[in-house]
């Protein structure tokens, strides 16, 4: 506190901490006490936010003549410090290791400011999660530390990789804890990046952030653990919720999932077919057939090359914008309209583009059902300019393995070859229907 | 004693974070099932509150209605905060003299009994330092907040909790007074007061359950208990005045037991299954106990302070009970109601052995099927009993029907709250308080006075109408000509007197038909002693007035079928009449009232009575 001028309140301030007691004295007159808490984005709009006795948070005005004191702190509300200890628990015997890559998967309150602060010491995070441990031991590995949306398709490699590593240091099986917001594209990319696999490589991640009591982390987690602890699957899941409910969580193929809500619990769907098990209280059923697990040391195919594109289309893009998105693209992924369309005022920068060597794909925004470039003209002539139909793959999907097929060949007619081989079983054969009732 | 009020209003403003109706519902549409974990258990500091909740590992179930949505589900992120339901806490705190703060922040208040589905109730502070003026004596009011209601309980069954979505989010407005209530009677005029100021901005919701009362009480010596919940106003003297009675029951038991240097250290729980293993029938024979072990706890130094005090029903035994029910027990025996319930002298004799119990020692017996369950009620047990000792433990009880309260958890403490992310902080600006400001609605105070100048009714009935929240029906009435005694009436002993079933709320009619009612009364149709029919009629689901005076029996008889009535009766008594005079009016009053109760106005019965009488006296003699 050296340095602070005591007449000054925005002085004193900005020389305490958060968790500081203090009492402030405002203009007109009522004196505040409570614990200093540090204020979320906060604008410089000369308001503090106090917590006060009561456990109420409220924000107080300070002016030139608010009065400013600090207390010492209670003697009883000493904060606790975590007593982290990193290890790998549960006992002896085969581990499932949990990667961890960033975001919150535990939280505590902090009960001095009343903030939440995200565990991620990996000794707390076994001890906040016992239930992880109840068929076998658990290691804690943390990859990196990044938001969902900060991860980008270098991090996939890394994560493939370390993957690679906990596979040959022995584990059983791989859980990923990512966030929600990109998890598909990276269990996709995982999909294609991991060959050989001898066991499970499962992600998950919540819906509902582990500050509330209500969090599906918690449980998609468990669930998670239980999965890939199942013998004999060699392929990449995502395990979350399968509805509103605790207690029943769906497995998706990594390349079959896609997210489809902002923020419901079930949001993760597979796509064009049905997930291929869920896990209740019962145990993991498996519904369809599964990638049977290598026998041998599992394999890193990289790498990839992140000169690939995914591009929207819609009434009005300009095809110029098209053109100069694709310029330093070796290859671009089109997300167009029904079976696979876009405007035809785009033909003419596609032949150009695929005449310098490009690979132009298309998807389709529905996400359900096959592109078909041969129902209507458009169609058949973006594929006369050279546009390969990807069937029913994602758009997301897709993206990602043009990345892992650019990383594979250099020829163009080479990548998309890559692009149509059935590598993870990404694309869905047969769609059927249950009728209308 | 001391005693302070939190009154929490539901608003009819539709609800406090997303865009639902606050209407409750008898439509479910579906349920899921959920589970709640204390997400924040810092080991050494988790709130006590939220621990005992959480050690109950219940699974929730929630039933969707057409007044829900995803954010009442806990699947879609709060909306902002009502802008309608933060006018009103910030007027109610402009009518209470309060200090709105600077910048509201939400927050998390951890709740894991299910209610609410979050595991958390939203609440924020909006206002401080306020003061109501009551009967010449001024209640400090310590805080103004705005809150979501939590999740309504529907049932209960097999480690499975059902709540209805309707109600959670409906926001509450809280208001709570400092600890300067000291009687149970100044603490409902208090309630009634408040209750109606919120209904004075017109969008407080209506009916039962819509207001509701948590008392904190501490008797001197006392620590506080907050009875949480209260929905009946008229029985909050009574729980306060119990609440008291039982502090001093416990206080004296305190005392005593300190006298005697009771103390729990070195006590252990006993395994009795062999030693009562031939009681055959009550609590611990075998069937009840589901085969399950039967317990024993020797509680040093308690002998004979178990048991109500003469005079008194309160008792340290149920505070005991209580705790073994508070895990799911159905209750617990002490040594000072034995021998009883299949317990005899000779079973007690070997029960003080094996505890090692002496005279001045009391103990307790437990029996469950689930051997963990029985431990756990016993140590709860332990730390009560230990509580005792040192007088009255804080806690949260819960209020019953017959005006007791029963523990229902630990006092939650500040620790469980933390700031909604969710949700960026409010700032309350001077403009928007000034706009406020300027469009208040009257005070109670001005209001009463008002209304009693304009009227010229008595004090007390216009108090009754302001604090049933009727003022504007009445004034509505008035306006369009009807006597304001008559509509005073209607609104303060008519309305809430229909009959309906046992807890149904009074009839909610809409002022359209209480005009129409008055105006058909005052025309004729029906007497004033009619009208209580007519409304049970409507009441009852009568289409419309006609239809409800028809089935009420009041109609189709005119002034000249009274004519001819009054006619027939006075024709039929003619020897008293001449021989008795005015004399002759009661009898034959009661006579004529007998066939028109209800349908003719009784003034303008005995005003044609005697008009009859005087005539037919006047009449000479056939």
């Amino acid at each position: 506190m050296s340095g602070a001028d005591p007449d000054d309140p925005w002085s004193l301030l900005r020389s305490a901490r958060a968790g500081q007691r203090l009492e402030l004295k405002d203009d007109r007159g009522r004196t505040w006490t409570g614990t200093l808490v540090p204020r979320p984005d906060s604008a410089d709009d000369g308001v503090v936010q106090l917590k006060l006795d009561s456990g109420y948070n409220v924000g107080v005005r300070v002016s030139p003549g608010s009065q400013l004191r600090f207390l010492p702190p209670e003697s009883e509300r000493t904060p606790t410090a975590p007593q982290g200890r990193a290890r790998t628990a549960g006992g002896n015997g085969p581990w499932v290791s949990l990667l961890t890559t960033g975001g919150t998967i535990a939280s505590r309150v902090d009960y001095e400011t009343g903030g939440v602060r995200p565990v991620q010491d990996e000794g707390e995070i076994l001890d906040f999660y016992p239930e992880l441990q109840a068929e076998g031991p658990v290691r804690i590995v943390p990859v990196f530390d990044r938001l969902s949306e900060d991860i980008a398709p270098d991090d996939w490699v890394t994560l493939a990789a370390r993957i690679v590593a906990e596979f040959t240091d022995g584990a059983q099986g791989v859980v990923v804890a990512h966030g929600t917001d990109t998890l598909a594209f990276t269990s996709a990319a995982l999909s294609f990046l991991l060959q050989d696999l001898p066991g499970p490589v499962v992600l998950v991640g919540a819906q509902r952030s582990p500050d509330r009591p209500s969090s599906d982390g918690p449980s998609n987690l468990a669930a998670g653990v239980r999965v890939a602890r199942s013998p004999l699957v060699g392929e990449v899941l995502v395990v979350m919720h399968a509805g509103l409910s605790d207690g029943r969580f769906a497995i998706h193929r990594g390349t079959r999932v896609r997210k489809m809500h902002s923020s419901r619990r079930d949001a993760f769907e597979s796509r064009n077919g049905p997930p291929i098990g869920y896990v209740d209280a019962d145990g993991v059923h498996w519904d369809r057939e599964v990638r049977p697990a290598a026998s041998g040391p599992p394999r890193l195919d990289g790498p990839i090359d992140r000169a690939g594109g995914l591009l929207y289309s819609f009434p009005g893009l300009p095809p110029e914008s098209a053109e100069a998105f694709a310029k330093d693209l070796r290859g671009l992924v089109l997300a167009g309209t029904g079976l696979g369309h876009v405007s035809s005022v785009h033909l003419d920068w596609i032949r150009r583009a695929v005449a310098a060597g490009k690979v132009v794909a298309m998807t389709t925004q529905c996400l359900e059902g096959n592109v078909d470039p041969f129902v209507y003209a458009t169609g058949r002539e973006l594929q006369r300019a050279g546009v390969v139909y990807l069937g029913d793959l994602l758009p997301e999907v897709a993206y990602a393995k043009l990345l892992w097929a650019l990383g594979h060949a250099s020829d163009p007619r080479a990548v998309e070859a890559l692009l149509l081989s059935d590598v993870a079983g990404e694309f869905e054969w047969r769609h059927r229907s249950g009728g209308d009732s | 004693m001391k005693a302070g009020l939190e009154v929490h209003q539901q608003l009819a403003t539709g609800k406090l974070f997303c865009d639902c109706p606050s209407d409750l519902t008898e439509v479910v549409e579906g349920s899921f099932a959920r589970r709640l974990r204390p997400a924040s258990g810092e080991n050494r500091a988790v709130d006590a509150a939220t621990s005992f909740q959480a050690a109950r590992g219940l699974l929730y179930r929630y039933e969707i209605s057409n007044a829900s949505c995803l954010v009442e589900m806990d699947e879609e992120p709060p909306h902002p905060l009502n802008p309608a339901a933060l006018d009103v806490a910030l007027t109610l705190a402009l009518l209470l003299h309060a200090r709105p703060v600077d910048e509201i922040e939400v927050m998390r208040k951890i709740v894991v009994d299910g209610s609410n589905t979050a595991g958390f109730q939203r609440t924020a502070l909006v206002a401080v330092d306020g003061v109501l003026e009551l009967g010449g004596k001024r209640y400090s009011i310590a805080s103004i907040c705005l809150e979501e209601d939590a999740a309504r309980k529907v049932r209960e069954a097999d480690g499975e909790v059902t709540y209805r979505l309707d109600r959670l989010g409906i926001p509450l407005v809280e208001i709570a007074t400092g600890p300067e209530i000291e009687t149970g009677a100044e603490a409902r005029a208090v309630a009634e007061e408040i209750g109606a100021l919120v209904r004075a901005t017109r969008r407080a919701r209506r009916g039962i359950g819509t207001i509701r009362e948590d008392v904190n009480v501490s008797a001197e010596r006392g620590r506080r208990i907050e009875i949480k919940g209260v929905q009946e106003l008229r029985k909050i003297a009574e729980y306060v005045d119990r609440e008291v009675g039982r502090q001093e029951v416990l206080l004296h038991v305190a005392d005593e037991l300190r006298g005697r240097g009771a103390s729990l250290d070195g006590t252990r729980v006993t395994d009795l299954t062999t030693v009562l293993g031939s009681v055959d029938t009550g609590p611990l024979a075998r069937p009840a106990r589901k085969g399950g072990p039967i317990l024993g706890l020797r509680l040093p130094g308690f002998a004979g302070l178990l048991r109500a005090p003469p005079g008194s029903d309160e008792r340290l035994g149920r505070e005991l009970a209580d705790q073994a029910r508070s895990v799911g027990l159905r209750g617990l025996l002490h040594s000072d109601e034995l021998p009883a319930y299949g317990v005899d002298a000779g079973h007690l004799e070997k029960v003080r052995v094996a505890l090692g119990a002496g005279p001045n020692d009391a103990f307790v017996l437990v029996a469950d099927g689930d051997s963990v369950r029985a431990h756990a009620a016993l140590e709860r047990v332990r730390v009560r009993a230990t509580a005792a000792i040192e007088g009255v433990p804080g806690e949260t009880r819960d209020p019953l029907p017959d005006g007791r309260t029963r523990f229902s958890r630990p006092l939650p403490g500040r620790e469980r709250m933390y700031p909604e992310t969710d949700i960026a902080p409010i700032p309350i600006t001077p403009e928007h308080l000034a706009r406020l400001a300027s469009r208040l609605p009257e005070s109670l105070s001005a209001l009463r006075d008002r209304l009693a100048r304009e009227t010229g009714l008595a004090r007390e009935l216009i108090a009754q109408l302001v604090a049933a929240g009727e003022s504007d029906t009445f004034e509505e009435l008035v306006r369009r000509g009807h006597a304001p005694a008559i509509v005073a009436r209607l609104i303060v002993q008519d309305l809430p007197n229909v009959p309906r079933p046992e807890g149904a709320e009074p009839p909610a009619l809409p002022t359209r038909v209480l005009d129409e009612l008055l105006r058909a009364q005052a025309s004729g149709h029906f007497a004033k002693e009619g009208i209580p029919n007519v409304l049970a009629e409507l009441a009852r689901g009568a289409p419309d007035l006609s239809a409800a005076i028809e089935r009420a029996g009041l109609s189709g008889f005119s002034a000249e079928d009274l004519e001819r009535l009054i006619e027939r009766v006075v024709a039929a008594n003619e020897a008293i009449v001449r021989d008795r005079g005015d004399a002759a009016f009661s009898p034959l009053m009661g006579d004529v009232m007998r066939e028109v109760r209800g349908r003719r106005d009784g003034q303008e019965v005995a005003a044609a009575l005697r008009r009859a009488i005087a005539l037919r006296r006047a009449d000479p003699a056939p």
